[in-house]
């Protein structure tokens, strides 16, 4: 499977990187939601996952998540924002955008694998 | 100015406990240990902006050498491979991370800027028109470390004057 | 400084005996940097002068602070899944066409702990039962500050990141300053008590669905046998008991008997299920 990690920081990339290979996916990275966007119409198959921050410059995450909502290409896609942004009105409004699952920076290994898990991108009890 | 009742010291301190639980000590072998000094010294800070309901930035402040080992614990690198680059990286990325936070607990409307580092010693020069109004202090494997909140001046006018 | 082996030995007893958490031995700087704000919050000038007083002369409130400043716990919501995935597939549907008169499901959630098993069930039936019918959820802790905990429903941002659909956050949580608190539509159906699994138990009305997962383990046999026994007398004759993955009623209490509930098992009071339960082992 593969993942895209889109942050623009280097370390919190490095951080998901590390997680989503655990978890044998292969992963790709960009530093933002244009770069992101850029890269997925290079790529000859679709990621499987997309765990996005939501403040970045060019293009936020919310934006990106509701330009691969309007473009059926992607429509497999799965799309987790990964953010310091925790009002619970940013979270309803990152859901009604279309992304399906919200995990809040900071974030455990074990928290981010049991989210994934929700959305049956990981064995159950692969982290216990 | 109402930050102080919607965002005390105990919640910096949460906070804190978390991102190290996070990121910095999973383990929970080498916790940040709170010493209350808030006149430690800093080498290196970062920071990012807080605007609207409340204005005023969220400081992060520490020696280089901490600064080097945060980043190593990000980035799974040795302390001594970690370039200028890393640092500001990883200095930003935790700013942002307390400091989303601390939006999410203001009244709502407030915006968070993308981060800022510098490396060299927060100071009020940096932030002229604003005063500290709280923060963590305290040091993880010995090296100083902060979290401040540094509220603008104009703001607090604007607010007792209402 | 650096706390003494015989102070960690006196804070890991106490919060072993109050709230049934242990402290792994190596967190000794972690328990410390935990008491530092503790110790300064009651005006004492250290950690180890704190402890000593509190050794000296015991205080009650002093004690629960400790507890409450080492005992962050991490119990994941909807823990391991598949037990709540039966209660939807398998359990429910059948429970929904047994009580249709009285229409009322009553779940008890053993060894409660913090709430999160308490609360996702609540969730579970908010989201699953037909309308016109209600729940009760009673949580039971052996520890008073557990208990406590549990009721308070509030949890900080970490406990709120584990397992959690964000779908349900946002529906059955709300912000309360740094935490987020269980919303009281929900609280409503749900309380809690205290409750030692292994003394007699007191009287109360049956339960439909009993979760007692992952407590067995921490029992010897014959422990075991016991808390099974009492646990019987609280069990509908055709209700559900739920364990942890690793427990198990067999060779232990012939009573129950095994059954697959969707891609996990449960286990029924042997005799008491209704014809045409799937059965095995």
């Amino acid at each position: 499977m593969r993942a895209m990690v889109i942050d623009d920081s280097r370390a919190m990339r490095m951080i998901l990187k590390r997680i989503v290979t655990k978890l044998n996916f292969d992963a790709v990275e960009a530093g933002d939601g244009k770069e992101a966007l850029d890269l997925l119409l290079e790529m000859p198959e679709v990621p499987d996952l997309a765990l996005i921050d939501w403040n970045m410059p060019n293009m936020n995450g919310l934006e990106f998540v509701t330009h691969v909502r309007a473009d059926p290409r992607l429509r497999e896609m799965t799309l987790v924002m990964v953010t310091t942004e925790s009002e619970q009105s940013q979270i309803v409004r990152a859901l009604a955008a279309g992304a399906h699952e919200y995990v809040i920076k900071p974030f455990t290994e074990g928290a981010m694998i049991e989210k994934l898990a929700l959305l049956g991108l990981v064995p159950t009890g692969a982290n216990s | 100015m109402s930050v102080e009742v919607e965002v005390n010291e105990d919640d910096l301190a949460e906070m804190v406990d978390q991102v190290w639980e996070s990121y910095l000590d999973p383990e929970g072998i080498n916790p940040f240990i709170p010493t209350y000094d808030e006149n430690q010294p800093s080498e290196v800070h970062s920071s990012v902006s807080i605007s609207g309901s409340w204005t005023g930035h969220l400081v992060y402040a520490c020696s280089t050498l901490a600064a080097r080992r945060a980043a190593a614990a990000f980035l799974a690198m040795e302390p001594d491979e970690v370039s200028e680059d890393d640092l500001s990286d990883v200095l930003g990325e935790l700013a942002n991370i307390v400091g989303g936070n601390v939006k999410a607990m203001l009244p709502p409307g407030a915006l968070l800027s993308l981060p800022q580092v510098a490396l060299a010693p927060e100071s009020t020069a940096r932030y002229p028109n604003t005063e500290r109004i709280g923060g963590v202090y305290g040091v993880w494997e010995g090296e100083p470390v902060s979290i401040s909140m540094w509220q603008s001046r104009a703001v607090k006018n604007e607010e007792e004057s209402k | 400084m650096t706390l003494s082996q015989a102070e960690f030995t006196y804070v890991s007893t106490l919060v072993r005996k109050e709230a049934s958490i242990v402290l792994a031995p190596g967190k000794e700087y972690l328990v410390e940097a935990r008491l530092i704000p503790v110790a300064r919050a009651v005006g004492a000038a250290n950690v180890n002068e704190f402890l000593a007083e509190l050794q000296r002369r015991p205080n009650p409130a002093h004690q629960r602070r400790i507890i409450d400043a080492l005992t962050t716990n991490e119990t994941s919501w909807f823990r391991d899944r598949e037990p709540f995935l039966a209660l939807t597939d398998v359990v429910l549907p059948e429970l929904i066409k047994s009580r249709s008169a009285a229409r009322k499901i009553r779940i008890w959630s053993a060894a409660s702990s913090s709430g999160q098993e308490a609360y996702s069930l609540a969730i579970t039936m908010q989201e699953n039962l037909p309308p016109g019918w209600t729940y009760e959820i009673m949580g039971t802790d052996i520890s008073t500050e557990m208990v406590k905990r549990a009721e308070a429903a509030e949890y900080s941002q970490v406990e709120i990141n584990r397992g959690l659909p964000a779908q349900q956050l946002v529906q059955y949580f709300e912000r309360a300053g740094a935490h987020w608190r269980i919303t009281a539509q929900l609280r409503k159906n749900v309380s809690f008590r205290l409750m030692n699994l292994t003394a007699p138990l007191p009287a109360m009305q049956p339960f439909d669905i009993v979760f007692l997962r992952n407590v067995l383990i921490y029992f010897d046999v014959a422990t075991k046998r016991t808390v099974l026994q009492n646990a019987a007398k609280l069990l509908r004759p055709d209700g559900w008991l739920f364990l942890g993955a690793a427990e198990t009623t067999i060779g232990i209490d012939d009573n129950y008997e095994r059954v697959a509930a969707g891609r996990t098992s449960a286990y029924r009071v042997r005799n008491g299920a209704p014809a045409g339960a799937l059965r095995r082992g």
